[in-house]
């Protein structure tokens, strides 16, 4: 599985993939300039700027190394002469996942370093009205990067069943969208406000709920941006989360790849 | 022991719209150790989906099979093999040597010998210029060529290799040739289709030819050559001896100085007392035999 991850590494690294993150990182250095345009709260919108921009950036390589990592070795018949090696079958998509998920990690920790680099640049000019908790934005990063890596889960858990790209770039653009959502709307039929709801839609959105990812736990862009505290037992319940839906979304991945069919 | 063992190996593909094709339809068949097998089979015949179950790629719809004593599909199945798939490709952004340790890695080769090994096998497959090249430059005869240091590198005791001289120029063919001879001095089983006869009667043991998924024939290419025997061309000289004597056999060929009669096998002996008595020298016999190419197309036609 190591080998495999080592593999994924250096395949995503050849493609060039962080030569190109890289250069469109380089939008960093726009980030203070823009900023300051709107003469109030200069640092604060660098700091969203950036978590922002770092967000998107993530949500792109999870919805295209995810989406197409399996596909593309089924696509171009590697799996023929890496499948007809030792190795089972379990251990090599959990190796095209853990090399993913690492990458993906690895970005966030360059960027969250220069975008630390930026917002404290700005900082220095524009001092904040409050003053910036840099703990809570690496913890904004880090529970950003399990949200992405969770995605990506979910991009190989579609990749399993798919013979095409199609379905698990879009179907993870999808999971992502919905994901977004499921909190507010839960909670929406939830209260008096839906009381004409019927039942039945009542109940497929809960079952939805149930099923989606939920992605609202893990957003603590406003606690990083006001520096608001974040309270330890949430964290604690989204990181068990995150454990918990991602084991079943691998477990599930694993079981449907070791029965599909190389031909 | 067998190094393979298929027993009533079926395979059934469903397609879109429920289209069902039968690639294999009872496969029995056993490689011993040591054996150097040859797949014989027309394009469709099943070849390469016997292969592929044989590899766990994919799962046969009735039927078992094992490899050195384990069940097809484990991981410890492929734990002893060298495999080439048909066609192969290979990560290309990876060069040859680095996806040869990469190979050695999972069959976990200790980092000396893999190394050793490594160089090794490129400089045998003529891969040592290129290896540091990633495998997407490569053509496609360089890419088989990697595809046969991959099966190579750990030294296996059995080779499974899906038309292991496609793509290859006259030299490499030679060499696949020359390795696989070599394989079968040391005491290594290779397991390959082809459908080419010619490279099947220079290397292997034995040969089993598939044709619509079925076996039709399996045998030694010993056997096959020797049962192939038609009869004899005999030269005479003209000028020696009473040919009216000889009337009875089927002229072949004349010229200014010879004669030459067919001889069926079974007046071989006649043929040469007449030819005694009557002081015809004979002057050559060469064998006339149905090469394996002929006896393939016979089957292959039996089956139509
Ligand atoms: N994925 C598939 N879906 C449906 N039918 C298939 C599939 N793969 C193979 N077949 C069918 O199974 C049969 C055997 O195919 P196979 O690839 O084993 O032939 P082969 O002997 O290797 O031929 P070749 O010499 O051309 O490589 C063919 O009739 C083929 O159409
Ligand atoms: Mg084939």
């Amino acid at each position: 599985m190591t080998t495999i991850i080592g593999i994924t590494l250096k395949g995503i690294f050849r493609d060039r993939v962080f030569q190109g993150i890289m250069v469109t990182a380089c939008a960093f250095v726009l980030i203070p300039g823009l900023a300051t345009l709107s003469m109030r709260q200069v640092t604060e919108l660098s700091l969203t700027l950036t978590l922002s921009l770092i967000s998107f950036i993530m949500l792109m390589l999870s919805v295209f190394l995810g989406g197409t990592s399996l596909w593309k070795d089924i696509e171009r018949r590697y799996t023929f002469s890496v499948l007809g090696l030792p190795l089972s079958r379990q251990g090599y998509l959990l190796g095209r996942f853990g090399g993913t998920a690492l990458f993906l990690l690895l970005v966030a920790v360059v960027l969250g370093i220069a975008a630390g680099a930026v917002v404290a640049f700005t900082a220095s000019v524009h001092p904040p009205d409050r003053p910036i908790v840099w703990g809570t934005v690496a913890l904004c990063i880090l529970f950003d990067v399990l949200k992405y890596i969770l995605l990506i889960a979910v991009a190989f858990l579609i990749s399993t069943v798919s013979t095409s790209f199609f379905l698990p770039v879009f179907g993870t653009i999808a999971t992502f969208l919905a994901g977004g959502v499921t909190q507010q709307v839960y909670e929406y039929i939830h209260s008096p406000a839906s009381k004409n709801l019927s039942p039945i839609m009542k109940q497929l959105a809960t079952g939805l709920y149930y099923l989606l990812p939920n992605f609202s736990a893990f957003d603590l862009k406003v606690n990083a941006i006001y520096g608001l505290p974040v309270p330890a037992n949430g964290l604690f319940l989204t990181v068990a989360y995150f454990v918990v839906y991602v084991g079943l979304l691998l477990s599930f991945s694993a079981a449907i790849f070791s029965r599909r069919e190389m031909r | 022991m067998n190094v393979i063992d298929i027993t009533g190996l079926c395979k059934q593909f469903t397609g879109k719209r429920m289209t069902k094709v039968d690639a294999l339809k009872g496969i029995d068949l056993k490689i011993a150790q040591g054996e150097i097998f040859g797949f014989l089979g027309p394009n469709g015949a099943g070849k390469s989906t016997t292969i592929k179950c044989l590899m766990g790629l994919i799962r046969p719809t009735a039927g078992t099979a094992a490899i050195m004593g384990e069940q097809i599909g484990s991981v410890a199945s492929r734990a002893k093999i060298g495999f080439l798939p048909e066609n192969p490709a290979f990560y290309d952004y990876l060069t040859a040597e680095e996806y040869l340790r990469f190979v050695g890695k999972t069959f976990k080769m200790p980092e000396a010998l893999l190394t050793r090994r490594a160089d090794e096998t490129l400089k045998q497959l003529e891969l040592w210029d290129a290896r540091k090249r990633p495998m997407r430059g490569y053509s496609k005869g360089m890419v088989q060529r990697v595809g046969l240091a991959q099966t190579m590198i750990h030294d296996p005791d059995l080779y499974i290799l899906d038309e292991p001289m496609s793509g290859l120029d006259p030299i490499g063919r030679a060499l696949v040739k020359d390795i696989i001879l070599d394989l079968k001095k040391r005491g290594k089983s290779v397991f390959f289709s082809t459908h080419i006869t010619d490279d099947v009667e220079k290397v292997c043991d034995r040969v089993g030819v598939i044709v619509k998924g079925q076996l039709e024939a399996l045998d030694s290419v010993e056997n096959i050559v020797r049962q192939g025997i038609e009869g004899y061309m005999v030269q005479t000289r003209l000028s020696r001896g009473n040919h009216e004597a000889l009337g009875g056999f089927a002229v072949a060929r004349t010229n200014e100085t010879f004669i030459e009669y067919f001889v069926p096998v079974a007046g071989f002996n006649e043929f040469m007392a007449l030819a005694g008595q009557h002081s015809v020298e004979v002057t050559l016999v060469e064998t006339k035999r149905k090469d394996l190419e002929s006896f393939f197309l016979e089957i292959v036609g039996k089956g139509k």
